[in-house]
């Protein structure tokens, strides 16, 4: 680190192509997870049962209200104290770390469930009704009916919430950089010290970012032309 | 192959295919359907005709349990159920079990087709046996092959309904129907949301299957197709059976004819 003025861009290639590979599995992860709990949210925000209905309400509601990065910070030093309090109290000395790259799936995942239990919930009420009366007439399990007929029918109207929801997720990774986890922002800000280019590895990270995003973009539609197979024009509906 | 397929006569049991005693079913203070009692004889056909709210389509779902009685007593297909209130007033008479059973034995024809619009034809058709009855996907495509040459829509078996006319729509939701191979037909007004010249070819397809000997009921407000094809035909007034019997007595009685006079 002694020669400074000297280190350039090419010489942290590697290390913020590592950060960005990073980010993608965070983001992949976290969104991964974050539809299942999107999934299991929506059924009971739609659930015939109040206390489930109340307790899912709540988990959306109240996700979305707190800022991420608080939650994010909460979780990885509160979470931290909270564990080292608990194996002290099993007899275990010693302080207790949570993983940073768990951390932050865990954090984003809990808040994509939150935000995807709203998209979800709104596409499979879109879902016309006779579609699955026709489901129940035929005797369909709950479970058949949900995997066959509920999923399928209700993602088309959900892509263009999930897509969004995945762009503000991957942006969202750049959070994770307060708990000093290297991710791609973090590499950034560490390079961009490291050699006083402020301007050229911020700029950098900007493409790196916006090249992940376009690319999804782009998948993203074409998922959704798959998923619109059965329909006349994407347009009338 | 295709002569199993075909081979729905009825079993030896002199047990009618619907027994329907004292139905009824209310929505909150509404009665739509008060004191029903309908016996469907296995092999035959029953329109239940009447305005709109009369309770006709009510009392349709009433027999697959899309629209559960408060009370009465149902044996469709050899499940018997009774429905009754409990001391805390919730509906009992029914296990998920038996719904799912009873079900299977049952299939309905609705009117707005209700086709899934993520399959194709043939997925539709295939989409019941498979989950429900638990068919492989090659024996499943068999049947639906079959059924769907039977009501003339082989060639469109790779197109998704939404590329399909209503009539189209409404005969693979025939053949979707069909596929399960059940004990008892429901028609709730198959051809009301069609177009006039589309009408045709879904009334033909009934008809078709009328004279095979199946098992149906259908609401309709086609007089004359109700009146040629239906051994009993039910005039359903304000919740109550009006008129029941052969087309004749129903279509010839002065209670039904005010209502049903013009196409009979």
């Amino acid at each position: 680190m002694n020669n400074l003025s000297q280190e350039g861009l090419a010489d942290w290639a590697g290390p913020i192509l590592q950060g960005a590979l990073t980010t993608l599995e965070i983001a992949v992860l976290a969104y991964a997870i974050g539809l299942a709990l999107g999934l299991v949210g929506a059924s009971a925000r739609l659930s015939p049962w109040a206390p489930i209905r109340g307790l899912a309400t709540l988990y959306s509601t109240a996700v979305r209200a707190v800022p991420e990065l608080l939650l994010i910070i909460l979780l990885y030093y509160a979470g931290s104290q909270a564990l080292t309090a608990v194996t002290n109290a099993m007899g275990f000395s010693g302080q207790v770390a949570i993983n940073g790259f768990v951390t932050a799936v865990g954090v984003l995942a809990f808040v994509q469930g939150a935000y995807m239990t709203e998209v979800l919930r709104g596409a499979i009420l879109a879902i016309p009704r006779g579609q699955l009366e026709a489901a129940d007439a035929f005797g369909f399990s709950a479970w058949a009916r949900f995997r066959r007929i509920v999923v399928p029918a209700m993602l088309p109207n959900a892509l263009p919430g999930m897509s969004n929801l995945w762009l503000i997720l991957i942006k969202d990774t750049a959070l994770i950089s307060v708990i000093g986890y290297s991710e791609l922002f973090f590499t950034i800000q560490q390079a961009a010290a490291s050699t006083r280019a402020h301007f050229l590895f911020y700029a950098a990270a900007g493409v790196i970012y916006l090249a992940m995003t376009l690319s999804s973009t782009a998948l993203f539609a074409r998922l959704e032309r798959y998923l619109r197979r059965g329909q006349p024009t994407t347009e009338e509906t | 192959m295709t002569s199993s397929l075909d081979d729905h006569t009825p079993t030896a049991t002199a047990a009618p295919a619907v027994q329907a005693r004292h139905l009824v079913k209310r929505y909150g203070d509404l009665e739509v359907l008060r004191d029903v009692s309908l016996e469907v004889p296995e092999g035959s056909v029953t329109s239940i005709i009447g305005a709109s709210g009369s309770g006709k389509s009510t009392l349709l779902r009433c027999l697959n349990l899309l629209e559960r009685p408060d009370q009465g007593d149902l044996a469709i297909a050899d499940e018997a159920i009774r429905f009754d209130r409990n001391p805390q007033g919730d509906v009992v008479g029914l296990d998920r079990r038996q719904l799912q059973r009873l079900r299977a034995k049952v299939s309905m024809v609705f009117q707005q087709f209700n086709l899934w619009p993520h399959f194709s034809v043939l997925g539709n058709v295939t989409e019941a046996p498979m989950r429900v009855q638990g068919l492989s996907r090659r024996r499943a495509t068999e049947v639906a092959e079959h059924y769907l040459a039977r009501v003339g829509m082989a060639d469109k078996r790779d197109a998704y309904p939404a590329f399909l006319s209503g009539g189209q729509q409404q005969r693979v939701a025939i053949a979707r129907a069909l596929a399960m191979e059940p004990r008892l037909l429901l028609f709730d007004e198959p051809t009301s949301a069609l177009d006039p010249e589309r009408v045709n070819e879904v009334l033909g397809v009934i008809r078709g299957l009328a004279d095979e000997g199946r098992t149906m009921v259908l609401v309709t407000h086609e007089m004359a197709f109700a009146r040629e094809v239906s051994d009993q035909v039910v005039f359903l007034d304000r919740g109550v059976i009006g008129v029941a019997g052969t087309p004749e007595e129903v279509f010839d009685d002065p209670r039904c004819q005010r209502f049903a006079a013009p196409a009979a």
